[in-house]
């Protein structure tokens, strides 16, 4: 059709005529005169006007209700009566509307909901719709950039200083069998076949634990473990490209404050979590955060191969990791976890080594909630800290040892006495404080009005004593979330809003499935949290959520509470003898030393 | 395996209300009704009973961690 004939917009519906707005907009914009009808003329009305203003297109907006098809049908009876038909196109838009619906009723075309002028144009131009099908465009983004991890509490500062100091003066002399894995996974992964890599090997597999030993020596899987074969390797190879080709990422954000949005993986096979990986790019993830298995971090020495697991946690293994990098989208940032565990230092320099944007590194969470002696995981902490370095890692200090009971303030002592190390060697940590119903807050009332308050008085703690990014998790909501998808979903939002509000630079979400026990998350769960995060940034866009005034109360007696713990800390001989003290979190309040690689540090 | 099964990624969630008189109830009919669909690998994911009936979520495993996808074949 040319542009010579005009086009009549007309709604056959008593008051719903927004759809046309925009419509007799766009045509206008494209250089069509167009005729919009005021809403409740009747078709005999609408048919007159066409005949009399001979148009070249009429399009006509209802939407769908009961006997409405009748209504349509006898509009476009008329139309073939009086011979509209013969020359002119008709089109029916609106709410309900299906291309099946319009075909049945006699229609040249149907638009429904979600239709984008663009299609209409080029119905009426009788050609294919130019539609942008690349989905957003999103690029990767560094979340500690613009921060200088300058202090404003300068006392906080100096503990910091010396706590720290006492701790890489007192690691300095020593190492572990995870330190000295780590160096020979280097060498196995940089050497040429040969017989120095075969000592390597050798080596290696001799720092193990028997779990590990049997593996290599006999071929002897850990429970609930098989290979993958070639043949799945294949199939998947072709699954990944397929989705990437037709890939199309939606963008969670709505305006530029809302905070990068992380998803957590870990279904115990790489490709399930592929599989997720890819659904959740799709649906607006930014990050996704890869989960190993509790025995693994519970085991000296890693396995090798393309491997399976039928329970939670996907087995960390150099070809595991690689196949799960490859099916990233450019943009998507990957962290692997570091953060507790015999095999901390090999974690991060596999991450680092294999690509991964980012790491987890937190000495007191993983000592006391996460089973490993403090000693220990100091020493392997230091180790992750310089490979973080070297591969340009920063990593977030989480503080979950809150779930144990431990009041935030100790937690954000550990995570700041972590972070403050991290700062010392040249690293760029994020803090991670939790957004949680934690037992602190259920005991002492502190949630009972509202979720805002506490959170908020977290993240004005944090301000006010260093210059850092921030990125509450992990989930959000954690202990919030029932089994009820919706209520679940809801939840995660409004805390993703709270986060966003208060101007934090990540997210990690939870899928609504976070509270069912009973199996694995399913995939559709985590489209639930991803689309209601995104309706919640929709919401506020630029608007916030203001916290009572109990918030700021709060905050200062949680940075009171962190300068007490740290004053107690700075007493002790280094950071692990203070967490042995429950300095940073006692046996009563739920924190106990982990015992995973006790006495197992050796001199250098 | 039906073809529209293979499709699945890894479960199948049934989401309806139930005129009952308890969640005990409920829950019986949630997994009768997997069980029509062929389901085997079945859970009650949520229900929750208030006066009229109960509403809930019932979910039938197709696959879990470990297992041979379907999905993975492509179209074979």
């Amino acid at each position: 059709m040319n542009k010579d004939k005009k086009i009549l917009l007309a709604p056959l519906d008593p008051v719903h005529d927004i759809g046309l707005k925009i419509m007799n907009r766009a045509l206008k914009e494209n250089g069509y005169e167009t005729i919009l009808l005021p809403p409740d003329y009747q078709p005999e009305e609408i048919i007159k006007s066409a005949l009399e203003n001979k148009v070249g297109a009429v399009l006509v907006s209802r939407t769908l209700g009961y006997g409405v098809a009748e209504l349509l049908s006898k509009f476009i009876d008329q139309a073939e009566a009086v011979g509209l038909r013969e020359n002119v196109k008709i089109a029916i838009g609106g709410m309900g509307i299906r291309v099946e619906l319009a075909q049945e009723l006699g229609y040249d075309a149907g638009f429904g909901a979600g239709t984008v002028p663009e299609q209409v144009i080029a119905f009426i131009e009788d050609r294919e719709p130019k539609l942008d099908l690349s989905g957003a465009v999103k690029s990767k983004k560094n979340i500690t950039d613009g921060f200088n991890y300058e202090y404003a509490d300068k006392k906080i500062e100096a503990l910091l200083d010396k706590i720290a100091e006492k701790t890489l003066a007192w690691a300095s002399t020593k190492t572990s069998k995870a330190i000295l894995r780590a160096e020979l996974r280097r060498k196995l992964m940089d050497l040429p076949d040969g017989p120095e890599k075969d000592a390597a090997k050798q080596e290696y597999i001799q720092l193990s634990d028997e779990k590990i030993r049997n593996f290599y020596q006999n071929g002897t899987m850990p429970p609930y473990t098989r290979p993958l074969s070639d043949h799945e390797m294949s199939e998947l190879a072709k699954y990944v490209k397929t989705t990437k080709d037709q890939m199309r990422m939606k963008k969670l954000q709505k305006v530029d404050k809302n905070p990068t949005v992380f998803i957590q993986y870990g279904t115990g096979c790489p490709f399930m979590d592929v599989a997720h990986i890819k659904l959740s790019e799709s649906w607006g993830a930014d990050g996704v955060v890869h989960f190993d298995p509790s025995w693994g971090a519970r085991t000296e020495g890693f396995l090798e191969g393309y491997l399976t697991h039928e329970q939670d946690g996907t087995i960390i293994s150099p070809e595991n990791l690689q196949v799960i990098k490859a099916s990233l989208e450019p943009s998507t940032l990957w962290q692997v976890r570091a953060h507790r565990g015999l095999n901390t230092p090999e974690t991060v320099l596999l991450a680092g080594k294999i690509g991964a944007d980012m790491t987890k590194i937190n000495i007191a969470y993983g000592s006391l909630g996460g089973g490993t002696d403090p000693a220990r995981l100091t020493v392997d902490a230091i180790q992750c800290m310089k490979y973080a370095k070297e591969f340009n890692m920063p990593f977030d200090v989480v503080t979950n040892e809150e779930l144990c009971g431990v009041p935030a303030h100790k937690a954000f002592a550990g995570m700041l006495t972590t972070a403050h190390i991290a700062i010392k060697l040249g690293c760029r940590p994020v803090l991670q404080p939790l957004f949680v119903y934690s037992p602190e807050v259920m005991i002492t009332g502190e949630m009972e009005d509202n979720y805002v308050d506490f959170n908020a008085a977290k993240i004005k703690a944090l301000r006010s004593i260093i210059n850092a990014p921030i990125w509450p998790g992990a989930p959000i909501g954690f202990l919030t979330q029932t089994e009820d998808r919706v209520q679940s979903s809801i939840s995660t939002a409004m805390h993703g809003a709270l986060a966003s509000s208060l101007g934090v630079e990540a997210i990690s979400i939870a899928s609504s499935d976070e509270a069912y026990s009973g199996g694995p998350i399913a995939g559709p769960s985590r489209i639930d949290t991803l689309t209601a995060v995104k309706e919640a940034f929709r919401f506020f866009g630029s608007a916030g959520i203001k916290p009572t005034e109990l918030a700021d109360g709060m905050a200062a007696k949680i940075v009171a509470g962190i300068l007490d713990t740290l004053e107690k800390a700075a007493e002790c001989e280094s950071f692990p003898e203070a967490l042995y003290a429950g300095v940073y979190g006692s046996t009563a309040e739920g924190a106990y030393p982990g015992r995973g690689g006790k006495d197992s540090l050796m001199d250098k | 395996m039906e073809t529209c099964l293979k499709k699945v990624m890894d479960a199948v969630d049934i989401e309806t209300f139930f005129v009952c008189k308890d969640e005990e109830e409920g829950r019986d009919l949630a997994l009768k009704l997997l069980e029509k669909f062929g389901l085997k690998d079945t859970d009650i994911v949520f229900i929750e009973h208030s006066g009229a009936g109960a509403r809930v979520r019932a979910r039938g495993y197709l696959y879990r961690a470990g297992d041979q996808y379907a999905w993975l074949e492509g179209d074979k």
